[in-house]
C-alpha cells in the first residue's frame, strides 16, 4: 500500500528540518469590551441575540421568539418546559428530520467572530444543531474569550469527540454571490445570554 | 487551447466580464476590511507561514504522530500515492458498508482525482451538496473557482438548471427561492445517504482529529446522518498542534470571503457509537512538488481561493480558462508540477503584480513561483519558433551595444514611416486595441550627445 | 555622490522626454550624474519571458556600466526591481552586489537618499496617480492595499508637494494596468481589458493627467487612451516634478 512509499519519498523530498515558530499572544491583546463585540459580532454573521432582563424568562423569550414551534428538543438543563420532543445516545439521527427548534447549552462564546463552541457534551446526537430548523443557544454572559487563540486554550483540556464552533445560521452565496441564510443547516441562530 | 485562447474567448462577453470582475472585487474587498479588523493580522500570516514551512520539513513524522494518534481514537486511516489509489481505496469502504448513496462536501481533492466519475461508473449516487457544487454538478462542469464554484453561472442558468434538474418552477432566478428548492432536494439526499464524503481543512498531528470548515452545514448534515463518514486529505494538510488552529482559523474564512470564521467549524475526533470514520491520506504528486525547492511553499495553501479574488487576470478571464482543477495564481504554480507541458500557458497568464502573494494567508511567494516556472518551461516544454528565436536574437542583441543601436533606430525608424496597415496588422496583437508610441525626432542618446558634454 | 543615470531601453528609443526630464530634475537637485553612453537594458523582458539564461550577457553589461557608481537611477520601477532582484543569476561578484544594492527608482532615490519631497515643482492639474506593481509591490515604494501595514506613498509624497495639483482618489488605489511586458501581446485580450478598466477609473475620478513611475505601464495606458480618443494625457512622474522647477 501507499503508506512507506509515501513516508519514505517525504523524508527523502522535505528540506532540513525548519523550527516551529512561536506565537506571541501580546501582539493580540486588545482592550475592546467583550461583550458589546460579540454582540456586534454575532449580528454580522446573521444570528440574532438577546440579552435577558431579569425581569425576563428564557422560556417566554424563546416562545415569543419562536411561537410556531411544534418538535422542539431541549438539551440547555435550563429546567424550561419547552421540550415536547426527548432524545439520547441511542436516538437514531434521522429521526431528528423534523424537528422545528433545538436549544443547547453553549459553553463559551468568541468576541471576534461570534462563533459560539458547543461540543458533544451538551447535546447527545451530533446532527441535532444542523438539521433542527432553529438553533438557540444559551450562554453565560460571563463566558467569552477575545480571539481564537484564547477559545483554543479554553478547550485543550476536553475529552476530544466532537464539537464545533458555530458562527450564525447556514448560510450560502453560491446563486450569484447573493447571501441566502438558511442553507443546509439551520435556518436561524439566536444567541441567549444571560 | 491556451489560457490566452480561452481567456479571449470569455472576453467576447464584456458584460460578463465585468459582473464576474466586480463580484470577485467585492470579495476581495470584503477581505480587506475584515483582514483590517484584526490586530496584527500581518504577524499572523507570518506565523501561518512559518507553521506550513516547519511541517513540509518534518512531514513525515507529523503524518506517523497524526495516524498514530487517529488510530486510537477509533478511525481508520488508509494511505494512497495517487488519485487510482484513493479512488480504489474510497470504492473498497463503500462497498465494505454495501452504500450505494454517497453525499459529498467540498472536496477539492476529490475533484482532483475525479472520484465522482469513478463512482458513478459503479452505479454509486454520488451528490455533491455544497450549493455551489451541486449547481456544477447537475449542468456537468467543474468548480470555476475553489470557494465558489458557480461563479461563473448566472442566476438565470441556475433557474433553467433546476427546473431540469429537480423540477423547480421559473423564478427569474430568485436566489432564495432556488436555494430553499435546493434545501428540500438535498435534505432527502442527506436522510438517505449511506456515506457521506468530505474534504479536510486541517489534520492535527497532537490529537489525530481533523476539522471541516463549511457556511451551508453541509459536511455536518452528510456525515452526522449517514454510517460511514470518509474524509480525504492531502498530506499538506497536517498541522503540528490543535493550538495552531487559532491562527488558521482567523486566516481561512476572513480571506476566502471575509467573514470572520465560516458558519460552522466543526472539530472530528471520534466516530459516533455505531459509525464508521475513515480518512485517506492522499500524496498524489505532493511529495514530487515537496522535491523542488522553488516550488514547495506552493503546498502551503490554504485553499481560500484569496488569490483568485484578487488576481486581475483570474476575475476577467473566468476560472474555466485555467482549465486545471484549482484555477487561478495558486492554481497557475501547482498544476504544471503535476503536467508541465498541458499546463505550461499557466504560469504565462499573469503580469506578476504581485497581489497574490500579499493577499495569501500563508505567505505563499505565488508571483515569484510563476517567474522561476517560465524559466522551467522553455527549457523544458517545446516553444513557438518564432518567439524562442525572438528573444534569443534579442539577449544578443542587448549585450551588445552596437547592435542594440542599430535594432534600437531601426525599430523608430520602423515605426515613424512603415505604413499604418503594416504597423497594425493582424500580427501586431500590441496595435489591435492599442495605437503605438509617437516616435519623437531623437533618442535620448542621440539628444544627449548634443546637450551634454561629461558622457559617461 | 556619483550618480549613473540609467535610462531604459524603451524610454531612450520612444520617451526620450521622460529620460530628458529625469536627467534635468537630479542636476536641479545638485546630483552629480552621468549617462554611460553603453548601456542597454536589464534584461527583464527576456527574464520575464523566461529567457533568464539568455539575458546573462545584458546583465552583466548592465553591472559593467554602472559597478563604478555610488548610486544607480532610473526612472523605471520595474527595471530597478528587476536589477535587484533577479541579477541573483550572476555570479555574485562585489560589483554585482554593489550594482544591486545601491540602484534606486528616482522616486525613492529622491526622499530616501536626497531626503527631499518638495522640488518647487508647479502643475496645477487633477492628477491620477497609477502604482505600478514591480514598483509599489517589489521595491516597496509605498504601502500595498491588501497589506494592513500603515498608509504610506513615495510618489504621493512627491505630488502632493506640487503647487497647484489635486491628487485624485481611485477606486481601486492598486490595481495592475495589464502591460506585464509580452503579457501585453500574449494575452492580449486580458491585457487591453485591464488596461480599459484602469482608463476608466482614472475617466471616474475626475482625472485630466495620469501618472506613475513606470513608463512601461503608462506607454499601454497612452496606447488605449490614444486609440480611443479618451480626454486624458498621460505623463511621466519625472515630467511633472520637472515642471516649473
Amino acid at each position: 500500500m501507499g503508506r512507506e512509499a509515501i513516508l519514505k519519498s517525504v523524508k527523502e523530498n522535505k528540506p532540513t528540518l525548519i523550527p516551529l515558530p512561536m506565537l506571541d499572544l501580546n501582539n493580540f491583546k486588545e482592550d475592546i469590551n467583550l461583550l458589546e463585540e460579540f454582540k456586534e459580532k454575532v449580528k454580522l454573521v446573521g444570528g440574532s441575540l438577546k440579552e435577558l432582563s431579569s425581569s425576563e424568562t428564557l422560556e417566554n423569550e424563546i416562545k415569543k421568539l419562536y411561537p410556531n414551534a411544534k418538535e422542539i428538543v431541549d438539551c440547555s438543563n435550563q429546567s424550561t418546559s419547552l421540550a415536547t420532543v426527548t432524545i439520547s445516545e441511542g436516538t437514531n439521527p434521522k429521526d431528528l428530520q423534523n424537528i422545528d427548534l433545538a436549544i443547547i447549552k453553549g459553553e463559551f462564546g468568541v468576541s471576534e467572530n461570534g462563533s459560539v463552541w458547543i461540543s458533544e457534551n451538551t447535546f447527545p446526537i451530533r446532527v441535532l444543531p444542523f438539521i433542527t430548523n432553529d438553533l438557540v443557544i444559551i450562554l453565560e454572559k460571563e463566558k467569552l474569550c477575545l480571539h481564537m487563540h484564547d477559545a483554543f486554550s479554553l478547550i485543550s483540556e476536553r475529552e476530544r469527540t466532537f464539537g464545533v464552533f458555530i458562527s450564525g445560521p447556514s448560510k450560502t452565496a453560491d446563486i450569484e454571490q447573493c447571501l441566502v441564510v438558511g442553507a443546509q443547516g439551520a435556518m436561524s441562530l439566536s444567541v441567549f445570554l444571560f | 487551447m491556451t489560457h490566452a485562447d480561452k481567456a479571449a474567448e470569455f472576453n467576447k462577453n464584456e458584460a460578463k466580464v465585468n459582473w464576474h470582475d466586480k463580484a470577485l472585487w467585492y470579495v476581495r474587498e470584503k477581505r480587506d476590511k475584515s483582514a483590517h479588523g484584526v490586530i496584527g493580522w500581518e504577524h499572523i500570516r507570518d506565523v501561518a507561514s512559518g507553521i506550513k514551512a516547519n511541517v513540509l520539513s518534518n512531514l513525515d513524522n507529523y503524518l506517523i504522530e497524526f495516524e498514530k494518534n487517529a488510530l486510537n481514537n477509533g478511525i481508520k486511516v488508509h494511505w494512497a500515492s495517487d488519485a487510482k489509489e484513493h479512488n480504489e481505496i474510497v470504492s473498497k469502504i463503500l462497498a465494505d458498508n454495501n452504500a450505494k448513496k454517497v453525499v459529498k462536501s467540498k472536496s477539492m481533492l476529490t475533484e482532483e482525482c475525479h472520484l465522482n466519475p469513478h463512482l458513478e461508473a459503479q452505479d454509486i449516487e454520488v451528490v455533491d451538496t455544497d450549493l455551489g457544487e451541486f449547481i456544477v454538478q447537475i449542468a456537468k462542469e467543474t468548480p470555476s473557482h475553489i470557494v465558489l464554484p458557480a461563479i461563473h453561472k448566472t442566476k438565470e442558468e441556475v433557474d433553467d438548471l433546476f427546473q431540469e434538474h429537480i423540477g423547480t418552477k421559473p423564478s427569474e432566478g430568485n436566489p432564495e427561492y432556488l436555494t430553499n428548492e435546493a434545501r428540500k432536494h438535498l435534505r432527502n439526499k442527506f436522510l438517505n445517504a449511506d456515506a457521506a464524503i468530505t474534504g479536510v481543512n486541517f489534520a492535527i498531528a497532537e490529537t489525530g482529529g481533523i476539522v471541516v470548515c463549511t457556511n451551508e452545514g453541509n459536511a455536518d448534515m452528510g456525515s452526522h446522518l449517514a454510517k460511514v463518514h470518509i474524509a480525504s486529505m492531502g498530506i499538506e494538510k497536517i498541522i503540528p498542534k490543535e493550538e495552531h488552529l487559532g491562527i488558521f482559523l482567523r486566516l481561512l474564512a476572513r480571506s476566502a470571503t471575509g467573514q470572520p470564521i465560516t458558519t460552522y467549524s466543526s472539530l472530528f475526533n471520534k466516530p459516533a457509537e455505531g459509525k464508521e470514520m475513515h480518512i485517506v491520506i492522499v500524496d498524489n504528486g505532493r511529495t514530487e512538488q515537496l522535491s523542488r525547492e522553488d516550488f514547495r511553499a506552493s503546498l502551503h495553501c490554504i485553499r481560500c481561493g484569496a488569490c483568485m479574488n484578487t488576481c486581475p487576470i483570474y476575475r476577467r478571464s473566468g476560472g474555466h480558462s485555467y482549465d486545471a482543477t484549482i484555477p487561478g495564481p495558486i492554481g497557475s504554480i501547482l498544476s504544471p508540477g503535476k503536467d508541465l507541458t498541458k499546463h505550461s500557458s499557466l504560469p504565462f497568464a499573469s503580469t506578476l503584480c504581485g497581489s497574490c502573494s500579499n493577499v495569501c494567508p500563508v505567505k505563499i511567494n505565488i508571483h515569484e513561483q510563476l517567474y522561476k516556472w517560465r524559466q522551467v518551461i522553455v527549457k523544458d516544454v517545446k516553444q513557438p519558433i518564432v518567439k524562442k528565436s525572438i528573444l534569443k536574437v534579442a539577449g544578443g542583441v542587448l549585450a551588445n551595444r552596437k547592435l542594440y543601436n542599430f535594432s534600437g533606430r531601426m525599430a523608430r525608424f520602423m515605426l515613424k514611416y512603415a505604413p499604418r496597415f503594416i504597423v497594425y496588422s493582424k500580427l501586431n496583437a500590441w496595435g489591435k486595441a492599442r495605437d503605438l508610441p509617437e516616435v519623437k525626432g531623437q533618442n535620448f542618446d542621440q539628444w544627449y550627445k548634443v546637450k551634454r558634454k561629461n558622457n559617461g | 555622490m556619483k550618480v549613473g543615470l540609467f535610462i531604459p531601453c524603451y524610454v531612450n528609443q520612444l520617451y526620450p522626454q521622460v529620460a530628458i526630464a529625469t536627467l534635468e530634475l537630479l542636476e536641479k537637485l545638485n546630483v552629480d550624474v552621468y549617462y554611460p553612453s553603453t548601456q542597454t537594458c536589464c534584461g527583464q523582458p527576456l527574464g520575464n519571458s523566461g529567457y533568464e539564461d539568455d539575458s546573462k550577457g545584458a546583465c552583466q553589461l548592465f553591472v559593467e556600466n554602472f559597478k563604478e557608481y555610488d548610486y544607480i537611477v532610473g526612472p523605471s520601477g520595474s527595471c530597478i526591481y528587476h536589477v535587484k532582484k533577479h541579477f541573483d543569476i550572476l555570479e555574485q561578484t562585489p560589483d554585482v552586489i554593489r550594482v544591486r544594492n545601491n540602484a534606486y527608482e528616482l522616486c525613492e532615490f529622491i526622499t530616501k537618499i536626497l531626503r527631499k519631497t518638495n522640488l518647487g515643482a508647479k502643475f496645477p492639474h487633477k492628477v491620477g496617480l497609477h502604482k505600478s506593481c514591480h514598483g509599489l509591490r517589489g521595491l516597496h515604494l509605498g504601502s500595498c492595499s491588501e497589506r494592513m501595514d500603515a498608509h504610506f506613498s513615495t510618489e504621493e509624497n512627491l505630488l502632493n508637494a506640487v503647487e497647484g495639483l489635486e491628487l485624485m482618489s481611485l477606486n481601486r488605489k492598486d490595481e495592475c494596468c495589464g502591460f506585464g511586458g509580452t503579457f501585453s501581446v500574449f494575452e492580449e485580450a486580458i491585457s487591453v481589458k485591464m488596461g480599459r478598466d484602469r482608463v476608466q477609473d482614472h475617466l471616474d475620478s475626475d482625472v485630466e493627467v495620469i501618472t506613475g513611475a513606470d513608463h512601461s505601464c503608462l506607454m499601454h495606458l497612452e496606447g488605449l487612451i490614444n486609440r480611443e480618443n479618451k480626454p486624458l494625457k498621460v505623463m511621466h512622474i519625472a515630467e511633472i516634478l520637472n515642471k516649473s522647477i
